[in-house]
């Protein structure tokens, strides 16, 4: 294919990856991915509900539009698809920008919401789409795109268009669902990001897998306390919290926690004890104010107690 | 009585109703986020790469050429917040956009670079 390789050669920003083609030859398809054929600009609203629809979550494209569509920019940002994604309790993961990685997720049966340039450098068209299929024999890549339910498009104009989106793709994973090629940080940014939007109990199940596939990580044991706590669910908040401080007792954001934990199921001593012990051990400066905090909220509420 | 009863009943089965939908909750008052680890792993992980560029022979040597200790260079980018530390590896990659900093744009440059985002101004009286 030596339009690809001058393609790829002609521009120093372009990943290497991209222009391997280790993928295997034959092909994959994704024929049950839904299609919802786009009105005038909305195609990242179209794009979305299809990704959404085929994890499994329960959306309607009206609902979809009015999360995302900016009607005075004809259009839907990135970040917007995201945060859309997030309060249908799915996790946004956006997959490194090359084919191998789309194919990748295609075999896990997810297809990739993709980020095309239909217009040239001077006069950009932004438009989202979603690849559902690869055939690196034929070397075309199928699509639902705009009004085709099945857009067959070569696999190196696909390519052009993608690159000048930035090579910009993601999937939405169900909660407890890893990504095919998973980035630690990538992921643990987007589960806390899920945390974030106040969607505790999908961020325990992703910390969960977080935790099969890291064992012992202390940011995914912090991270899945944390959703256990927001969750009131005290007593295996404090579990998890004393696991974590077993294996590190100097996470003194963990003692924080487990201080307010403690004191939320009336150990008021015991909390007392834990978050005074972590005043005086602590030597971030950026925990100081939060420490002391619940130092103050614990006296507090022991004073309550005992009027 | 019967009536505070029902409202009971009527409570949890809207609170039953909410945990099932799955609605955004608010976070606990004072919990500290998960997003704090994240903070401090992506702060160390930018720490251990200044470190690495730093501790290269012809960085270390241009370093010394100034006069300059790199504990003490070590111990101010300790000292920087994860904020400005982001900053200052985003000044150094917008310099080069990826690739090799040092061979790219020289040790001298990136040395002077360094000092100057740490605060080190002392080293341009001796020019």
């Amino acid at each position: 294919m030596p339009a690809l390789f001058v393609l790829v050669t002609g521009c120093a920003s372009v990943p290497p990856s991209v222009g391997e083609l280790p993928y295997p030859e034959h092909a994959i398809e994704l024929e049950d991915a839904p299609f919802h054929p786009q009105e005038r600009y909305q195609c990242g609203p179209a794009a979305l509900t299809t990704v959404l629809e085929k994890s499994g979550a329960a959306v309607s494209l009206d609902d979809i539009v009015e999360k995302v569509y900016l009607p005075g920019r004809q259009g839907s940002l990135q970040f917007e698809l995201m945060a859309a994604t997030r309060t249908e309790g799915r996790l946004p993961y956006t997959i490194d920008g090359s084919l191998t990685a789309v194919w990748r997720e295609l075999e896990m049966g997810r297809p990739v919401l993709v980020l095309q340039n239909l217009g040239v450098a001077a006069i950009p068209r932004w438009h989202y789409a979603v690849v559902v299929g690869i055939d690196a024999g034929r070397g075309e890549v199928v699509l639902r795109s705009g009004t085709d339910r099945r857009r067959v498009t070569p696999i190196r104009a696909f390519l052009h268009t993608w690159r000048r989106g930035d090579y910009w793709g993601m999937v939405v994973l169900a909660p407890g669902e890893l990504p095919a090629a998973v980035d630690r940080s990538r992921y643990f940014e987007a589960i806390a990001a899920l945390e974030q939007a106040g969607r505790f109990e999908e961020a325990a199940l992703a910390w969960r897998a977080a935790l099969v596939n890291w064992p012992g990580d202390t940011t995914a044991l912090f991270g899945l306390a944390n959703a256990q706590f927001a969750l009131q669910d005290f007593t295996a908040a404090e579990v998890s919290y004393r696991e974590l401080l077993q294996r590190d007792p100097g996470l003194f954001a963990a003692r924080n926690n487990l201080a307010l934990v403690l004191s939320e199921q009336g150990k008021h001593g015991a909390a007392l004890g834990e978050i005074e012990s972590a005043l005086a051990e602590n030597r971030d400066p950026d925990l100081e104010d939060a420490l002391q905090d619940t130092q103050a909220t614990i006296r507090r509420r022991i004073s309550g107690a005992e009027r | 009585m019967g009536l505070q009863k029902a409202r009971g009943a009527l409570l949890r089965l809207i609170s039953v109703s909410i945990v099932c939908m799955g609605f955004a909750q608010a976070a606990p008052a004072g919990m500290i986020g998960t997003s704090y680890m994240l903070d401090e792993e992506s702060r160390a992980a930018s720490l251990s790469r200044l470190e690495v560029l730093l501790a290269r022979k012809d960085v270390a040597r241009q370093l010394e050429a100034f006069g300059v200790d790199r504990a003490m260079v070590v111990e101010r980018l300790n000292g920087l917040s994860h904020a400005e530390l982001l900053e200052l590896e985003g000044q150094l990659d917008s310099q080069v956009a990826g690739g090799d900093i040092v061979a790219l744009i020289g040790a001298v440059f990136v040395v002077l670079l360094i000092l100057e985002l740490v605060g080190v101004t002392d080293i341009f009286k001796s020019f």
